[in-house]
């Protein structure tokens, strides 16, 4: 009896240990401490998933247009506080980096076309954005990146994989974090 | 489709009807206690079974001792030819329930004919009620008193019939006609139709069920409280302060027999509501998206599953049998009959259909 | 030789309830001189005792109650909310004590783990004694058949058989394995529920008709995961409500009840997949790629357009109204403005579907929108939207805004309400229904079916066989044999018995004068 209770009790140490202890993967660089921005090291960079849509101004637009280019992809919505709170961040990084051949693209998310408009004025946001009222194009990258809800940003290397991502109100320290690591690797 | 108006008001008159019949039979039955035929002497042969019955009570097993104050006198039994009857003693073949009934006399004769009429009035106002609203008829809470008393009166007439009971008539009848009494004066609804949220044909499977149930732990409860009370005039006898004897006490079933008959009602009527909490589980899922959510009726159905199990662990553990397994037994119909009143109507839920608000 | 024995104890000599004072063991420690060991063996003996299981089954009961009487967390979160403001003294308290989460707490959680424990502590040692006793043969018939609770004699004119002929004869196992199968299925429902609550997960959707939603958890109004489940093992289709009907009775006693809901869908199981149709109905929900989705309620969404100072349309869109509880969906809503100019603009409003003026206030009369107006109060200043502090769609928070309008104004389809000072202008273009979806995925949701209707059957079982055992004896007797017949029953919860008894009687006592014996028919 004795025997048994020492092998249980074994039993279940070592499945507690494997329980907690699978956490951390490798090839993930958490910028914060924790995973709300995180960078992925070459080689464990997810694949962006493909998407064709339209902007808000109504032209036609893929992603896979931008390949060759470092992207920062945007999902916000104005109904969003959060993502109201980091506009004029994101927007100020976008003055920063766009002449240096950074794209920014917005995905608007379960908006209406005249409130998307209306932010876009509002917060003088210079780059366009695709409207996914669907929420379809937040599916597909759900399945490669924990994408869990608005504001999330991903900068995407030249190659198409996602380099990094903040999946929270994006600060600038934080995207410039990332994307002197994706431009200054040269992707 | 439309509501019919006419059946309804029929199913009302039947019910009406009832009640009434009900009572009477409920006056026969009283009367049986008090000018029915005295029980007779036992004869020679039906004195072999009396002594039988006292020795196997003293064994304590289970068996239809029950015969013992209700058979009058032995039936005739042809004797095999060329057999010698000295050593003979076979177990003696029931009585045909006709002639067992015509025995025991006028008052009783009456009594179950007027049951019968009743049940069979009470069992046309349920099929007329459903008839006119085109769906099961217990769709809300005096659809559902009005059914489930019904299947107390015809599980208790079986009961009757099949062990002679008479001598319990006069309380579960008269439970019937109260509670149908008061379903008629409190909760009358017309006849309507049903949210949609109630079609589906799991409403029949799983209110079914619950109806059922409901009526066979009534018939159990009435059994219980009768037990109760034999039991505490025993207790009292044997402590001195009740003289012995009491004509009622007397004419009723003896506390094994009580206690036997309602465990077996309860055996019957378990599974039923067992089955019911898992339809209602079923359709609960089909509805509401989760299987067990513990809203409150569901919350309350589960404690009165527990109770009910409680007593039957009760009868098999020493010191539990007896007077606290029927304690046991009433806490659960209490809680059964709290969750129809008080959680179905005032406790708000997803439950609140009982069209009584 | 089995005698009959004293009454109260099981005639059936297999091993006595635990209760029994007969068995062996030491009720209580005695002597002091007991250790660790024996201790927690007396422990273990108490805890499967039926006594124990009786106990723990009441308070089972008792400790269910609170979990109906006071609002829970997982059912009315708004309901605790409510009576913490209620009860501010006596809420932290209740607190606590984990009543506001009965079933989640952890002392209800030991109340049911210890009552399986002592059915499992019980249950297997039970199962072992079983399947003993079946391959065992039953025991020598005894000598004083009479003695025993059923029996009869008859005598027979066969030749005076030897002394001491007796047959025996057992039945009724499965009583048992019914009783065993009926515990063992209830601990299959309480392990079903645990992989429920690991691998399943609850959403919930409002869904305008005319749009489309993804499962995704960005796109879930509610997401309550399983603690093994991540956003990862959402299912990946969308759903279009394409139309939405509700139809209410129109006339009699039951006016204004629902008769039919029923809402017309289009989804695709994965991106890209192929476009399907169906129908959702209460009562018939859907299942997608492994998901159900269930229709649990409806309402309006009036549409609304709003321009603000500069002329520019910085709103269209319709916007969900919730039913309030006066009943024939007189529904209140906000509409949040964030980027009007030069002030945020917000509204508050009631939709009101029949909309009958009573007395100078406006009152529905009916669920169907015949008579569709709205009733808006404006305001302009700072939403709070701007702070990054995530706010309820349906709640307007006028603390930072001043109000535009002194009285509410009632607009219907088509009217524009223009705002004072040039702030703009808002018009009721229109509305149209939502439906309130549920998804849900419970991987444990068949096992503790299956465990459910197995616990049905093993209880059944359990009641409608008896365990029972007939002897037959012959002796010399007078002009010839004599045969003694004896039985007796376990607990016989259904009755018939006796019945049995009977005819297995009746039936002997003809084969013998049939003269079916083997040593007539050589003669």
């Amino acid at each position: 009896m004795l025997a048994a209770a020492v092998v249980t009790a074994a039993l279940l140490a070592v499945a507690l240990v494997a329980a907690f202890a699978g956490g951390g993967s490798s090839g993930v660089t958490y910028l914060d401490g924790n995973d709300t921005a995180v960078l992925y090291a070459s080689g464990h960079r997810p694949l962006a998933p493909e998407f064709s849509s339209t902007t808000l101004a109504g032209t036609p637009m893929r992603l896979s247009s931008y390949r060759g280019q470092v992207v920062v992809l945007n999902f916000w919505g104005s109904w969003c506080p959060p993502c109201r709170a980091e506009a004029p961040a994101l927007a100020a990084v976008a003055r920063h980096y766009q002449p240096g051949g950074v794209s920014f693209l917005g995905v608007d998310e379960r908006d209406s076309q005249a409130s998307a408009e209306a932010f876009v004025r509002n917060f003088g946001v210079a780059y366009p954005s695709v409207s996914d009222p669907s929420q379809v194009i937040a599916l597909d990258f759900s399945a490669v990146v924990p994408l869990a809800g608005t504001p999330t940003t991903l900068v995407i290397d030249p190659s198409g994989h996602i380099a990094g991502a903040v999946f929270e109100s994006a600060t600038y320290s934080e995207l410039a974090a990332i994307l002197a690591k994706v431009t200054g690797k040269g992707g | 489709m439309p509501v019919n108006v006419a059946l309804g008001h029929v199913s009302n008159a039947f019910l009406i009807a009832a009640l009434v019949i009900y009572s009477l039979s409920v006056v026969a039955f009283a009367g049986d206690f008090a000018y029915g035929r005295p029980r007779r002497a036992a004869t020679a042969r039906g004195q072999q079974a009396q002594d039988r019955a006292a020795a196997l009570a003293a064994v304590g097993a289970p068996g239809r001792a029950a015969q013992a104050p209700a058979v009058p006198e032995a039936p005739g039994v042809p004797e095999p030819a060329g057999e010698p009857a000295a050593s003979d003693s076979m177990p003696e073949p029931e009585m045909p329930a006709l002639r067992a009934i015509r025995e025991a006399g006028r008052w009783v004769l009456a009594a179950v004919v007027l049951s019968l009429a009743g049940v069979t009035a009470h069992t046309a106002a349920v099929v007329t009620r459903g008839l006119a609203v085109h769906r099961a008829p217990w769709g809300n809470m005096y659809e559902f008193i009005t059914a489930l008393t019904c299947v107390a009166a015809i599980f208790f007439l079986v009961v009757l019939i099949r062990y002679r009971a008479w001598t319990l008539g006069v309380f579960v009848m008269g439970a019937v006609v109260v509670t149908l009494g008061l379903a008629e004066t409190l909760v009358y609804t017309a006849a309507g139709e049903l949210v949609p949220a109630l079609q589906s044909y799991w409403l029949d499977i799983h209110v079914t069920a619950m109806t059922l149930a409901t009526g066979i732990f009534f018939v159990a409860a009435v059994l219980g409280f009768v037990y109760l009370w034999v039991d505490r005039y025993a207790r009292r006898v044997a402590a001195g302060r009740a003289a012995p004897g009491n004509g009622i006490v007397r004419r009723l079933p003896s506390i094994e027999q009580l206690d036997r008959l309602t465990y077996r009602t309860i055996v019957f009527g378990f599974p039923v509501w067992t089955f019911g909490v898992i339809a209602g589980a079923i359709w609960a899922d089909q509805a509401w998206g989760r299987y067990w959510g513990w809203d409150p009726v569901e919350t309350w159905a589960f404690i009165t599953w527990v109770l009910y199990a409680s007593f039957l662990h009760a009868r098999a553990t020493a010191g539990w049998r007896g007077r606290r397994a029927h304690y046991i037994q009433l806490l659960g119909f209490t809680s059964l009959i709290f969750n129809i009143l008080i959680v179905q109507t005032f406790i708000a839920g997803l439950h609140s259909y009982a069209g009584v608000g | 030789m089995t005698d009959v024995r004293a009454p109260e104890t099981d005639p059936f000599d297999a091993a006595a309830e635990p209760d029994d004072p007969s068995r062996p063991g030491p009720a209580s420690p005695a002597g002091g001189a007991f250790g660790l060991a024996g201790w927690l063996k007396w422990a273990w003996r108490q805890l499967t005792s039926m006594r124990i299981a009786l106990v723990l089954l009441f308070l089972l009961a008792l400790g269910s109650v609170p979990g109906s009487m006071l609002p829970q967390q997982g059912n009315n979160p708004s309901g605790v909310q409510q009576y913490f403001v209620s009860h501010p003294a006596l809420a932290p308290w209740l607190n606590h004590l984990g009543l506001f989460n009965v079933f989640g707490a952890p002392w209800f959680a030991a109340i049911y783990l210890l009552l399986f424990v002592s059915l499992v502590g019980c249950v297997v040692p039970r199962t072992f004694r079983l399947a003993g006793s079946a391959r065992t043969l039953p025991p020598r018939a005894p000598r004083h058949l009479a003695r025993l609770p059923r029996s009869a004699e008859y005598a027979t004119a066969l030749p005076p058989a030897e002394a001491g002929i007796w047959v025996s004869a057992e039945k009724g196992y499965l009583r048992e394995a019914g009783n065993l199968l009926f515990h063992l299925a209830l601990l299959g429902v309480l392990v079903s529920v645990a992989l429920g609550g690991l691998f399943g997960y609850k959403a919930d959707r409002l869904l305008v008709q005319g749009t489309t939603f993804a499962d995704t958890a960005s796109a879930l109004d509610e997401f309550h995961p399983g603690r093994l489940v991540t956003a990862a093992d959402l299912a990946p289709f969308t759903i279009t409500l394409n139309k939405f009907d509700a139809s209410y009775i129109a006339s009699g006693s039951q006016r204004g009840q629902p008769a039919a809901f029923d809402a017309q869908i289009g989804y695709t199981e994965q991106p890209g997949g192929p476009a399907r149709t169906g129908h959702l109905e209460v009562n018939r929900p859907l299942s997608i790629d492994g998901a159900t989705v269930y229709l649990i309620g409806h309402g309006y969404a009036p549409r609304f357009k709003v321009t603000d100072a500069r002329g520019q349309v910085v709103y269209d869109a319709p916007t969900p109204f919730i039913a309030g509880t006066t009943g024939n969906f007189m529904s209140e809503g906000v509409v949040k403005v964030p980027d009007a100019r030069p002030e945020q603009l917000g509204f508050t409003g009631v939709f009101v579907p029949t909309a009958v003026d009573v007395g100078g206030t406006l009152e529905s009369v009916f669920p169907a929108a015949d008579n569709p107006v709205v009733s808006l109060i404006a305001y302009a200043g700072n939403l709070g939207t701007n702070d990054g502090v995530s706010q309820s769609v349906y709640q307007l928070d006028t603390s930072g805004m001043q109000r535009l309008t002194t009285s509410p104004q009632v607009l219907q389809q088509g009217q524009s309400l223009k705002l004072p000072g040039g702030q703009g202008t808002i018009t009721f273009t229109g509305y149209v229904p939502w439906v309130s979806l549920a998804i849900t995925h419970d991987p444990g949701q068949l096992p503790a079916l299956i465990c459910g209707i197995a616990a049905l059957g093993g209880l059944l079982l359990s009641f409608m066989i008896r365990r029972r055992r007939v002897f037959v004896r012959a002796r010399s007797g007078e002009n010839g044999t004599t045969v003694q017949v004896g039985g007796l029953a376990r607990t016989d919860a259904s009755g018939g018995f006796e019945a049995e008894f009977a005819s297995l009687a009746a039936e002997l006592r003809a084969a013998c004068q049939q003269g079916r014996h083997p040593q007539r028919e050589a003669e």
